[in-house]
């Protein structure tokens, strides 16, 4: 039996296909404007990697902000429940979940069933979310991927004045205009942003063991950094790329929905 | 802010709108079918109302508030601006009309699909900042832009409370030059001191009414508004009590008729009648065994520990009813009479307000102190976590309502307790209320779609296992 998750986040949309034992395929997107479309797209990728059919997809569960747009999706499930699943799949001794995703950030405490205790997520505002890093990114003329590697070069990170994107942005461009390095600017973003998040992790109140879950997950100078002022260790989800973690937990419901185990 | 919007006074179209839906089930079955057709607009806030047996009554009060601020200079009365937590009854003691301006923007979003946007952007036009509160700024605007009823006198209770509330009123008195009076509010609420100074503030104000009105007070006129009162918080007891059962006896729109019933005409015998056709509905699903929620099973019961979400179609009810959750009451659905339940229950006297109607002096002691207990103005003057204030109101409404769970409502906007409800939420968690922050604007659905607030809300009460 094959099922298959698929995540429309308001940045990528993702496809996983499961098999009951393990990932087949799986697919990472930009989202379209139309995200009917962008779903497609993954799950054809997704399909065209496992060389499987579409047809032979028993169900399919949607999840992320765009799940009641998925076409082929005989179920929706919220994003947190998705993450919780995939993570709690991952690593079953993780009680806290820092989910960075495009839009915005939450953190999610569950229990030893794997069960959602509380979430909390940001306010409603870019700052600590991927939109965060892009926009910053976008004015240092790096693609968002290299944004990591050059903040790790960086040795004294600049001060973003403010929390607001938008302001945070101005920064960068003040000091650029300064001749700082754009490394230590982007030791300073990522600095920021592990900050901005720090704060709603400490709302939360942090359970051990933690894992980061979300394209940011894949920022390692972020992850360092919220390390640091969190004084735990963060579990990097290696197995998976942890940007799929939501497609994954929706495929693992997907496969308890259609009757498998 | 558009031509077309300027074309007729916002409080006119509001009253005929309201108006001729309060008369749409004078008719038969078939035509009022018939005139559903004919009103897409607003078929569906019209037909959530109308679940309620008393929602005609609802409607009709609300159009004859509209019409009492429409044709207020024409019968020869002043109107006098105010906010929902300062209570009109001193107003209608003088003769005058109160313009409640947070009543005034959940009359038109309710309505409105477009909501009350263009009002409340204008009033970033003339001068306000854009985090300021949206509640009054949505017919504000409209007002600032002279598309209503004059206005004669701004009279706000909330310096202290919430500052934001109290600036919005004083910057109106300041752009249209109008007299203006603020009673303040000390950070405390059981203390000689703060008595005395409620007392004293208060007959302040009524010196500046009178003034202003040109009409000296009315023993008999205030004693009978306060004796109309006082039985009005006999009615609400007995629905605190019908609240308190499980299933809910009770529509869930009930807490809103309470609220906004007293905001409009607290003292007025159209109030009264209102509440008596609640009461009696209560009692008759009581006898039967019936809830009010008019669906299953109650599932789950939620006390809202700030104000609810207003904007087109009564949605969250709507929400409520389909999801089986039952709905007791909110921090505006409460009044604090000394023989209130809760009161009476935790011995909080001392924290209450009584009425007597002996002496002018018993009756201005009584209606300072009515006021000084209204809500937001008792709970949110202090520190969230001092005795009588806002943690306490929560902790001991949601128990007594046998809630399940607790909803705060707000942005930053809601300054003064934005600032608190993260702590707010630790508190009442450890307490064992599951606690959800919806952020959302009450009143304006741009700052967060409804579709979004909802989607958050139920991931919390499924998560939550409360559904």
């Amino acid at each position: 039996m094959i099922v298959a998750g698929c995540d429309i986040g308001s940045l990528t949309t993702k496809v996983v296909l499961f098999d009951g034992k393990k990932i087949l395929a799986s697919s990472i997107i930009k989202s379209k404007p139309k995200p009917e479309d962008g779903a497609y797209e993954a799950l054809q990728q997704a399909c065209a990697i496992a060389t499987v059919n579409q047809d032979t997809i028993t169900y399919c569960v949607g999840t992320g902000y765009g799940r009641k747009r998925v076409p082929f999706a005989n179920d929706t499930i919220s994003e947190i429940s998705c993450h919780t699943k995939g993570a709690f799949y991952l690593y079953p001794n993780v009680r806290t979940i820092i989910d960075i995703g495009g839009q915005d950030c939450k953190v999610i405490s569950l229990n030893t069933q794997g069960e959602v205790d509380r979430f909390v997520t940001n306010d409603k505002c870019a700052a600590g979310t991927g939109r965060f890093l892009e926009v910053m990114a976008k004015v240092l003329k790096v693609e968002l991927q290299e944004l990591s590697n050059m903040a790790k070069k960086g040795n004294e990170a600049i001060t973003l004045a403010s929390a607001c994107t938008v302001w945070a942005q101005a920064d960068v461009i003040k000091y650029l205009n300064e001749g700082i390095s754009k490394e230590n600017i982007a030791l300073g973003v990522c600095k920021s942003m592990a900050k901005r998040v720090g704060v709603l992790v400490n709302q939360a109140s942090i359970k051990k063991d933690v894992c980061i879950t979300g394209g940011v997950a894949k920022n390692t100078a972020v992850v360092k950094e919220l390390e640091n002022l969190l004084g735990v260790t963060i579990i990097k989800i290696t197995n998976v790329d942890p940007q799929l973690t939501g497609a994954l937990g929706a495929a693992l419901f997907a496969y308890q929905k259609a009757g498998g185990k | 802010m558009r031509q077309a919007l300027k074309q007729y006074n916002f409080d006119w179209m509001l009253w005929r709108t309201y108006e001729a839906g309060s008369r749409l089930l004078a008719g038969t079955k078939q035509e009022y079918d018939i005139a559903l057709r004919y009103i897409p607009y607003f078929r569906d806030p019209v037909k959530e109302v109308f679940k309620a047996k008393a929602g005609q009554l609802f409607l009709q009060m609300t159009a004859t508030y509209l019409d009492n601020i429409v044709h207020a200079h024409q019968r020869g009365k002043k109107t006098c601006m105010t906010t929902f937590c300062f209570s009109p009854a001193i107003v209608y003691a003088l003769d005058m009309v109160p313009v409640t301006l947070e009543l005034l923007t959940v009359m038109m979003t309710f309505l409105y699909k477009r909501g009350t946007g263009e009002f409340l952007d204008y009033c970033n036009e003339a001068g306000f900042t854009e985090t300021s509160c949206s509640s009054q700024r949505g017919s504000m605007g409209a007002l600032l832009a002279d598309i209503g009823t004059p206005i004669d006198m701004v009279v706000t209770d909330s310096p202290g409370v919430c500052d934001t509330n109290a600036n919005a009123f004083s910057f109106f008195a300041a752009y249209k030059d109008l007299p203006f009076f603020q009673l303040n509010m000390p950070p405390w609420l059981v203390e000689e001191r703060v008595t005395e100074y409620h007392v004293q503030d208060y007959k302040a104000l009524v010196a500046f009414l009178e003034e202003q009105s040109g009409k000296k007070l009315d023993i008999d006129r205030l004693r009978q508004i306060l004796t109309e009162l006082q039985k009005q918080d006999e009615l609400i007891n007995e629905l605190e009590q019908f609240l308190c059962y499980r299933p809910l006896p009770l529509p869930v729109t009930t807490c809103l008729f309470i609220y906004a019933g007293r905001f409009m005409f607290a003292g007025m015998p159209i109030y009264t009648r209102l509440l008596e056709l609640l009461v009696n509905e209560g009692r008759e699903n009581v006898r039967l065994h019936q809830q009010g929620i008019y669906t299953s099973h109650e599932k789950s019961r939620g006390f809202f520990c700030y104000i609810d979400h207003y904007t087109h179609s009564l949605r969250l009810w709507q929400m409520l009813q389909e999801l089986n959750i039952g709905y007791s009451g909110n921090i505006l659905s409460h009044f604090w009479a000394d023989s209130n339940p809760p009161v009476i229950q935790n011995n909080w006297e001392e924290a209450a307000y009584s009425i007597k109607t002996g002496t002018l002096e018993d009756m201005l002691t009584s209606i300072a102190q009515i006021n000084s207990r209204m809500p937001m103005i008792k709970s949110i003057r202090g520190p969230y976590d001092s005795p009588y204030m806002w943690l306490q109101d929560t902790l001991a409404l949601a128990s007594m309502y046998r809630a399940d769970f607790i909803v705060y409502n707000g942005t930053p906007g809601c300054r003064n307790t934005w600032g608190m409800v993260k702590l707010l939420a630790q508190d009442t968690e450890k307490a064992g209320f599951p606690t959800h922050i919806m952020y959302a604007d009450a009143f304006d659905d741009r700052v967060q779609s409804w579709d979004a607030t909802r989607d958050r809300f139920e991931e919390f009460l499924r998560v939550r296992r409360l559904i």
